[in-house]
């Protein structure tokens, strides 16, 4: 009885087990033996061992680039997104009446986002001939190519992400409602301000929900492709400004055919967002306060 | 105008459309053949018009064939280039697929292309073929792809600006120093949010023939470089220059343009009365300007120095064939109809901005075409009268390479100097493997 409930719940799960084993695991696994080797897609791959994990380390100077890019991007975007999206939520929760429909249409940015079609809006948008500088233009300032600009590309490309804070708005909003009332009653008593009430109350007892956002937001961060390939015409310019790590990998592997050398940096990427979310959780004990504990 | 905004909507959607128009294209032939032979044709077009005759002259084939099954599969050059790579790496390559000279000689050398001698002359009569063409779809002395069209190098000139800011068209014989002084006289008349020429230093052919008025070229005949460091830091701070004197937009104004976009180029957005490019976006760019454009020569010499035609001639998109295809014989009877039978050669090219190849097809074109063929077919006309020595095979990702290092010195990052130590870096590293 027991064997048979057991085939049947295999029976049921093998859509996902193949799945996970060949289309996921399968891969991930071929991904780590080809990071060894010098793979160019047409010929076997070769076995060298480290050596592209050496080259990454000690002869690439793009690479270099594109770990700063990204990292800027990341500690730029994250934060600022976090801190819109709650600055929002709190907007949303002073009791509202249709709240439904503004929730909606806050969120409708994250949804579009990703698109392809948001990002040629945002090329629009910013681009020399944009509405931006026709604005300025007004004003008499011959504004620059914001999206084209080394100096300002990947604030444009910040700026596009914070837009897109719905999802984290959404959650902060149901976190917001977790809170219960009577302790702003009694704060308000004790003569507790709004600032005071938002120190004390509203950031403690949101916490675990500002964790689970930082963290979701900072392996998000670390991935973005889209945009970056959109805005960029693919090529991560001008001059690598806007050379997101994923960015590269992709060249390296399709447009200078270097599979291992792409594998390897795709595993170091694994390793940078592993360290950044084990170093989010072991801090997470100095300042995310549970319900349950103490 | 709403007919432009169309036209330019479409072009700027070209890659998704060309997409869209491959993914949901059935297979074209007739269902009651017996032993219906199955091709895969991948390919990258120019313009919806390029995909659109294509495919009809496909269509036309399995008409004529029905126990053959085309099955298109056709996007931009942007998107094939990785397509055609990670299929091929997944062993599915297709039995046919348009390559340029570079990705020729890069597959050429793989071996994942099979020479196609043994089709020449008979069904495949070259003769009155582009020779210069035929030669660029040559891999080491066998002809690995058949040449589909004619192109070569031009600055795309807007004829109405020149007349507007009171500017003479200069001759065709003029110098890299001739076009800097016209392009800043331009600014000067038109300015100051309009230049005289795009940037560029990040383009191939301009530099390549940069190279060889210095006496040199970008790759020799035997697959090396062909300059030396200081010819390349020259190019670079040519362009520099050229910037310094407002003569081409800054850094951040030309990164817009992009890589070949019509759309996206500044002659088209009213910002430069020239762009250095190729014949065969000739028909793109008229089709998005109501001003008059004309195609001249790029500056064929320096002061003081020797004048000679440069410009080569060669073929902007061939057909090869997988070396793996157990149906080469179907294939080449597919490239023999699209170019050689009257009605498919007709299909195939007229309405779709490309220039035939073949001498035959050109003089008919010139009689028949449109004002844009019939402009561009006269200019290659006269590059043809003093050929130059063939464009050389190098590597794929050169456009990048040249582009990250010109954009460099634009953005003050790099000193010309520097920017031609990391072009060169990056090109021998590819040049070894």
């Amino acid at each position: 009885m027991d064997a048979n409930n057991n085939v049947a719940a295999f029976l049921f799960l093998s859509p996902w087990l193949i799945g996970m084993i060949c289309l996921t695991l399968g891969p991930i696994l071929a991904s780590f033996y080809l990071s060894l080797t010098s793979y160019d897609m047409f010929s076997a791959p070769q076995w060298i061992g480290f050596d592209n994990y050496i080259k990454m380390a000690f002869e690439d100077s793009r690479y270099y680039q594109s770990l700063k890019v990204t990292f800027s991007y990341v500690f730029l975007s994250v934060p600022l997104k976090l801190a819109f999206a709650l600055g929002i939520a709190m907007l949303l929760n002073r009791g509202l009446r249709g709240l439904g429909f503004y929730r909606s249409v806050f969120y409708l940015p994250s949804l579009l986002g990703g698109s392809v079609a948001v990002a040629i809006m945002w090329r629009q948008v910013f681009s020399y001939d944009g509405i931006i500088n026709q604005v300025l233009l007004k004003f008499g300032i011959d504004g620059p190519s914001w999206i084209t600009s080394t100096d300002y590309a990947l604030y444009t490309l910040v700026a596009l992400a914070i837009w897109q804070f719905g999802s984290p708005m959404v959650i902060f909003l149901a976190g917001l409602k977790q809170i219960p009332q009577d302790i702003y009653d009694a704060a308000e008593v004790d003569g507790a301000g709004p600032i005071r009430k938002f120190v004390s109350i509203t950031i403690p007892m949101l916490t675990p929900i500002i964790f689970f956002n930082f963290v979701m937001q900072i392996i998000g961060a670390f991935q973005a492709f889209t945009p970056a390939y959109i805005i960029s015409g693919g090529k991560g310019g001008p001059a690598d400004a806007t050379l997101f790590y994923t960015l590269y990998l992709y060249e390296q592997a399709f447009t200078n055919f270097q599979m291992g050398y792409a594998s390897a940096m795709a595993w170091v990427l694994v390793g940078i967002i592993g360290t950044a979310t084990a170093a989010s959780f072991l801090s997470a004990r100095y300042w995310v306060h549970y319900g349950d504990e103490r | 105008m709403s007919v432009l905004m169309n036209r330019r909507a479409v072009l700027r959607q070209g890659g998704a459309l060309i997409g869209a128009a491959a993914a949901s294209s059935l297979p074209l032939a007739s269902s009651f053949a017996q032993e219906k032979v199955r091709v895969r044709f991948a390919g990258y077009v120019e313009s919806q018009e390029q995909l659109t005759q294509t495919l009809a002259a496909l269509k036309l084939y399995t008409q004529k064939n029905p126990n053959v099954e085309i099955i298109p599969e056709f996007t931009s050059f942007g998107a094939f280039t990785d397509k055609i790579a990670t299929e091929t790496a997944g062993g599915n390559s297709p039995d046919m697929f348009s390559v340029n000279v570079d990705l020729l000689a890069e597959y050429a050398r793989r071996g994942v292309t099979t020479p196609l001698d043994a089709y020449v002359p008979n069904p495949i009569n070259l003769s009155d073929y582009l020779q210069s063409a035929v030669n660029a779809a040559k891999f080491d002395g066998k002809q690995y792809a058949i040449p589909n069209d004619a192109i070569g190098p031009t600055i795309i000139t807007n004829a109405s600006a020149f007349e507007k800011a009171g500017i003479k068209i200069p001759a065709d014989m003029w110098t890299w120093e001739e076009l800097a002084e016209t392009a800043t006289a331009l600014n000067k008349a038109l300015g100051p949010r309009f230049w005289g020429v795009e940037d560029a230093g990040g383009n191939y052919i301009p530099c390549d023939i940069f190279l060889r008025s210095r006496g040199k070229s970008m790759f020799t005949q035997d697959h090396r470089l062909g300059f030396e460091l200081e010819d390349m830091e020259a190019w670079y701070a040519y362009w520099q220059k050229l910037r310094e004197t407002r003569a081409t937009p800054p850094g951040d104004v030309q990164a817009l343009a992009g890589n070949d976009d019509p759309s996206t180029s500044g002659i088209v957005a009213g910002r430069a009365a020239m762009n250095i490019t190729l014949t065969d976006s000739f028909a793109g760019f008229q089709a998005l300007s109501q001003d008059n454009l004309i195609l001249h020569m790029m500056p064929n010499g320096f002061r003081g120095g020797e004048m000679k035609q440069r410009h080569y001639c060669y073929a902007g998109n061939s057909t090869t064939v997988s070396g793996k295809s157990p149906n080469q014989k179907h294939v080449i009877d597919i490239i023999r109809f699209m170019h050689f039978d009257p009605e498919g050669a007709k299909t195939y090219y007229v309405g779709s901005g490309m220039i035939p190849c073949s001498k035959a097809a050109r003089d008919a074109f010139a009689a028949t075409g449109s004002e844009a063929d019939r402009k561009i077919i006269a200019y290659l006309d006269v590059l043809q009268k003093e050929p130059a020595a063939p464009r050389y095979p190098g590597v794929p990702g050169m456009t990048g390479m040249l582009t990250r290092a010109n954009e460099g010195v634009a953005f003050g990052k790099l000193t010309p100097k520097q920017a031609a130590e990391q072009f060169v870096r990056e090109v021998s590293a590819r040049l070894k493997k």
